[in-house]
């Protein structure tokens, strides 16, 4: 399966929407501490097992990670650690990228989610412990979020209501919002520790992950939110990224700074149904494709991008 | 003078001759840095403006239709069936109460619909930092990473210098206290902030309160305890979010809740006592910084900071602990007066009586929960309260406040800190004194100068260190007797002192031409520009041959530029002089032109190739431009001409590190070490390594400085 060789540590993988063997790969040097970043468009050739770069875009501080746009096949958005938002148009020429800078959030921006109902939008959560909604029409922001009293590391548009999405806190709360309400309307108070992703179930709108350094994933029923409905054990440190498959109801695929790459049914009693250490390091990032079913990309500290069918090793070649 | 301004003045510079390996790096850094402005201005020109025509056009056609479906925009037209539909979810999952919908939307609907007003992104890329700097700092931050996996403390380890700018090290500083609480969440709050510490300590970074500080959440006992009391004052469908989650955020949104914070803040006056003994922490804190305190004393700091400024920063009332104002001084000043027992008292009796009072009136209020206080002070107390304040008491016990007894301590401990940067100063004043060895066995020799001299010949650089201190005892005036003390010192690894022996040579002899160019490439070293420049110009004054060259009213005012001219002129009067050629190569380090440089140092290798140091100053200067290769083959050279040369083999060992060749540059460190134990840089150096190397095995004997087991593990 094809191997990507990044110069600095990867941060973000994702698939694009539009086509089957694009992603998008957020990186920043030194871990993200301190230094430049890059965002990779990257190809997956056809014939071969190997990927090719189609473009690179650098900039002045890490990259922590990377949305593509829901509504044009060729723009992505990029969450920046010197707390701006940038909006990068690979059809564009190199010179007339970033096609737009956003500069509100006071601190990094760790993640970014761009609605995939509505398509017009997409959301950012900033370690300012704010979220905000923005449109690439506008100037400014539409809306800010400020109720989380900690960072907050991710966000995750709800898969079947337009304005309902989900924030994930190191203040141990994933909220829910609802873009038309003045305040979260919900607030799970999931881990004892912070919590650093959380994902929506993409079949039951009413499904919730969350990830936290605690090591565990708590799958939420948001109709009964006072004990989680699965807790997921395996991970051995802070699990980085969850994501529910596409594809398959049931199925999450988690990564932790454990080094690996998890994959969870949270439904059967032994949930753990796969794990895969081809990192050497960190593992940050993770991702399935919405187009083909069963393929999926992660990324870590050990600058490498791998991509592969579930069910084979990443590292075969 | 801080680091930045030496950088950005140009006074950073490459390691030739006897060349530290600890400023290396620098040199590279200043070049990327420097090199980067023109860069800078040229990308800044490239950006584009974000509202070229061709995006906007790309974008915009659908723009008005998609802007009129956003949210905001409802309050214009009737709700959208996908909205709708949200908003049933929502309600679905509980009732909850909608009034505030107009005002959530107001903001968008002030929003102005402008939509070329985008200020295009103008952020420059920085240059990309891949030299010997960016090698270390990324092999120390991966040690750092590493270390979360390895359990093993990080031990602050001092660095060459990096030249981070305020804004790097205030990145690092905020960004590595976050993600070590996501590495690290085994351990104890303890063994994370002496983590970040040690990495902060050890690039020089002050860990001020900027910095964000744990999660609110690790307090879990309290608010276990608040949750459940709140959840039976509070039923009905609201308690399930824990008004106490609510009630500890930033937002305005408190309601009643928030007017009686504040009528307690009257009530018992905001003395801010917690901020103003984090202040101090704070300061005592850097101080320490200044003074290489040990760990366990910033660790066991950082940690009552910490909490003070937790204490001092949530506002969620529990840990507001505010007693009244003016009692804490009274008590304060009571106590140290009658010394012991203060930290104790102040534990039982007064941290807690403005809480109970304040509990009591919640209490009160609530018309319940009598017995809520007491439970409170105990719960509280399993905070570890007690280390901090003993902490606070141990260091007013240890006589901080020195003999004043004046009525303010504040004013009497601000006093000290000044004391205390005021001693720092005249003990850098005066590093330019040359510190003897204890216990020499060659005092009383004969001829101690000229056993000093045969042993450098062999080598022994640490034992001819000594026979030429007690030449230097017996003869103070004797300029060469300093002058080999300082070139052994500088061979030996050691650059304080071997710039303190040659500044006593200049004293004896100041027109000693070997002194000048010793200290002329001495503080090329130490990034001293001015002084680098004067004493290079002064050889060139003094000179025989040259002297007529240089007119003495340049001395008042050098500039980097008539000096290199003159060096020119020297060198084009007598190409074969291969001094000239040397002074050459240092002053184009000085400019971080290391092509030239290297040049340099090749013209004169060609006149003088057996000067072993020559070998060494172009091998550091190819280390500095990123010709690691190439630098190992020149320190080879100079190893091959003298195989005791401590300092050839530690730059050998840097020149593999920075090529990510680990294994072979512990060897050398070693080796290094084996001839030289004292050589402190490159023990740091041989750690950074092993950690890179993933040989936290023998991680304890370096720090035990076991060189037996050492050299066996790693035989060159």
């Amino acid at each position: 399966m094809p191997v990507f060789k990044t110069p600095f540590n990867g941060y973000s993988v994702r698939f694009s929407p539009f086509y089957e063997s694009r992603l998008a790969v957020a990186t920043a040097q030194n871990f993200g501490i301190l230094g430049n970043g890059r965002v990779h468009v990257i190809d997956l050739s056809p014939t071969s097992p190997t990927i090719n770069e189609l473009i690179a875009y650098d900039t002045a501080d890490g990259v922590y990670d990377v949305a593509w746009s829901e509504s044009h096949d060729s723009v992505l958005v990029a969450a920046i650690a010197d707390g701006s938002v940038k909006v990068y148009d690979t059809a564009l020429p190199p010179q007339s990228n970033p096609l737009r800078s956003f500069k509100e959030h006071a601190r990094e921006v760790h993640g970014l989610d761009y609605n995939p109902t509505r398509r017009d939008s997409f959301l950012s959560a900033s370690w300012d412990d704010s979220v905000k909604l923005w449109t690439l029409d506008r100037p400014a922001s539409l809306r800010t979020f400020r109720e989380h009293a900690y960072c907050v590391y991710s966000v995750a548009w709800n898969p079947k209501h337009a304005d309902i999405f989900a924030s994930a806190s190191g203040d141990c709360t994933v909220r829910i919002w609802d873009v038309r309400e003045p305040g979260s309307t919900m607030i799970i108070p999931g881990h004892e520790h912070e919590i650093l992703s959380c994902d929506w179930n993409k079949y039951d709108d009413c499904l919730i992950a969350s990830a936290s350094v605690d090591k565990s994933i708590r799958i939420w029923d948001v109709r009964n939110y006072r004990v989680p409905l699965s807790v997921l054990n395996g991970h051995g440190y802070a699990i980085r990224k969850i994501k529910f498959s596409p594809h398959k109801r049931n199925l999450i695929v988690s990564c932790s700074y454990d080094m690996t790459v998890c994959l969870w049914d949270f439904m059967v009693e032994d949930a753990l149904v796969g794990r895969h250490d081809h990192h050497t390091e960190f593992v940050v990032g993770v991702d399935l494709s919405v187009l083909v079913d069963g393929l999926m990309a992660s990324t870590g500290w050990d600058e490498l991008v791998y991509v592969w069918q579930q069910g084979m090793d990443p590292r075969a070649v | 003078m801080s680091m930045r301004e030496l950088v950005t003045g140009g006074a950073a510079c490459a390691v030739p001759g006897s060349s530290s390996s600890s400023s290396n790096p620098l040199g590279a850094l200043a070049n990327a840095l420097i090199g980067s402005s023109s860069k800078t201005q040229e990308r800044l020109r490239e950006i584009p403006n974000a509202a070229a025509p061709t995006s906007d056009t790309q974008f915009y056609s659908q723009v008005d239709d998609s802007v009129a479906a956003l949210p905001g925009s409802e309050l214009d037209r009737p709700f959208l069936h996908s909205n709708a539909q949200g908003s049933d979810f929502i309600r679905g999952l509980r009732s909850f109460d909608d009034n505030g919908l107009a005002d959530a939307w107001e903001e968008i609907q002030r929003q102005p619909h402008l939509d070329h007003l985008y200020d295009p992104a103008a952020a420059p890329i920085q240059p990309t930092l891949d030299g010997p700097p960016q090698r270390v700092l990324s092999s120390f931050l991966h040690s750092f990473v590493d270390s979360s996996r390895s359990g093993i403390p990080l031990h602050p380890t001092p660095l060459p210098l990096l030249g981070l700018s305020q804004g790097d090290k205030q990145c690092i500083r905020d960004r590595s206290s976050i993600m070590a609480r996501h590495f690290f969440a085994d351990k104890s709050e303890d063994f994370i902030n002496a983590q970040v510490n040690a990495l902060l300590s050890s690039l020089e970074i002050e860990n001020d309160v900027r910095a964000r500080g744990p999660v609110p959440g690790r307090f879990r006992e309290l608010e276990d305890y608040w949750n459940e009391s709140q959840g039976i004052l509070k039923p009905g469908a609201r308690s399930a979010d824990g008004w106490v989650t609510e009630f500890s955020q930033y937002t305005a949104q408190h309601g009643d809740t928030n007017a009686w914070v504040r009528s307690f803040e009257q009530q018992h006056g905001a003395s801010s006592w917690a901020s103003e003994f984090e202040q101090e922490q704070a300061q005592l804190t850097s101080i320490d910084h200044l003074n290489g305190g040990d760990v366990a004393n910033l660790a066991a700091i950082e940690q009552t900071r910490m909490l003070a400024h937790t204490l001092s920063q949530n506002d969620d009332p529990k840990f507001q602990v505010k007693p009244a104002s003016g009692s804490w001084a009274t008590e304060y000043q009571q106590q140290y007066n009658g010394g012991g027992t203060w930290a104790d008292e102040f534990v039982h009796n007064e941290v807690f009586r403005g809480p109970d009072q304040w509990v009591n009136e919640f209490a009160t209020e609530r018309e319940r929960h009598e017995q809520a206080d007491d439970q409170w002070v105990n719960e509280f107390s399993k905070l570890h309260v007690d280390d901090w304040v003993e902490e606070f008491g141990h260091q007013v016990g240890e006589g901080i406040l020195g003999d004043t007894s004046s009525d303010n301590w504040a004013n009497a401990y601000d006093e000290f800190l000044n004391e205390q940067v005021a001693a720092k100063q005249r003990s850098d004043a005066s590093s330019g004194v040359y510190v003897f060895s204890d216990m020499n066995p060659y005092v009383g020799h004969p001829n101690p100068l000229k056993e000093g001299q045969e042993l450098f010949r062999k080598g022994l650089l640490s034992e001819a260190v000594l026979a030429l201190e007690a030449e230097v005892m017996k003869n103070p005036e004797n300029a060469e007797g300093w002058r080999l003390l300082g070139i052994t010192h500088a061979e030996n690894d050691d650059d304080q002192q071997a710039i303190a022996a040659m500044m006593r040579a200049q004293e004896a002899d100041p027109t000693n031409l070997e002194v000048l160019l010793a200290l002329g490439v001495s503080h090329t070293n130490e990034l001293e520009q001015a002084a680098a420049l004067k004493y290079l110009y002064g050889w060139l004054q003094h000179h025989p041959k040259y002297g007529t060259l240089a007119p003495p009213e340049l001395g008042d005012s050098l500039y980097y530029a008539d000096v290199a001219r003159l060096f020119n002129e020297a060198a084009q009067m007598s190409p074969e002089d291969a001094d000239v050629h040397i002074v050459l190569g240092v002053l184009y380090n000085l400019s971080r032109e290391y092509d030239k440089a290297i040049a340099s140092f090749k013209t004169a290798l060609k006149l003088k190739p057996n000067d072993y140091s020559l070998w060494n100053k172009l091998g550091a200067t190819q280390a500095n431009s990123v010709q690691s290769a190439d630098a190992i083959l020149a320190y080879q050279q100079a190893l091959d001409l003298k195989p005791n040369y401590v300092r050839a083999w530690a730059n050998m060992g840097i020149s593999y590190a920075n090529q990510g060749l680990y294994e072979q540059s512990i060897r050398y460190y070693v080796r290094a070490l084996a001839m030289n134990p004292k050589a402190d840089n490159a023990w740091q150096y041989l750690r950074i390594s092993l950690s890179c190397a993933s040989r936290n095995d023998m991680l304890e004997p370096c720090d035990s400085r076991n060189l037996e087991l050492l050299q066996k593990e790693f035989p060159l």
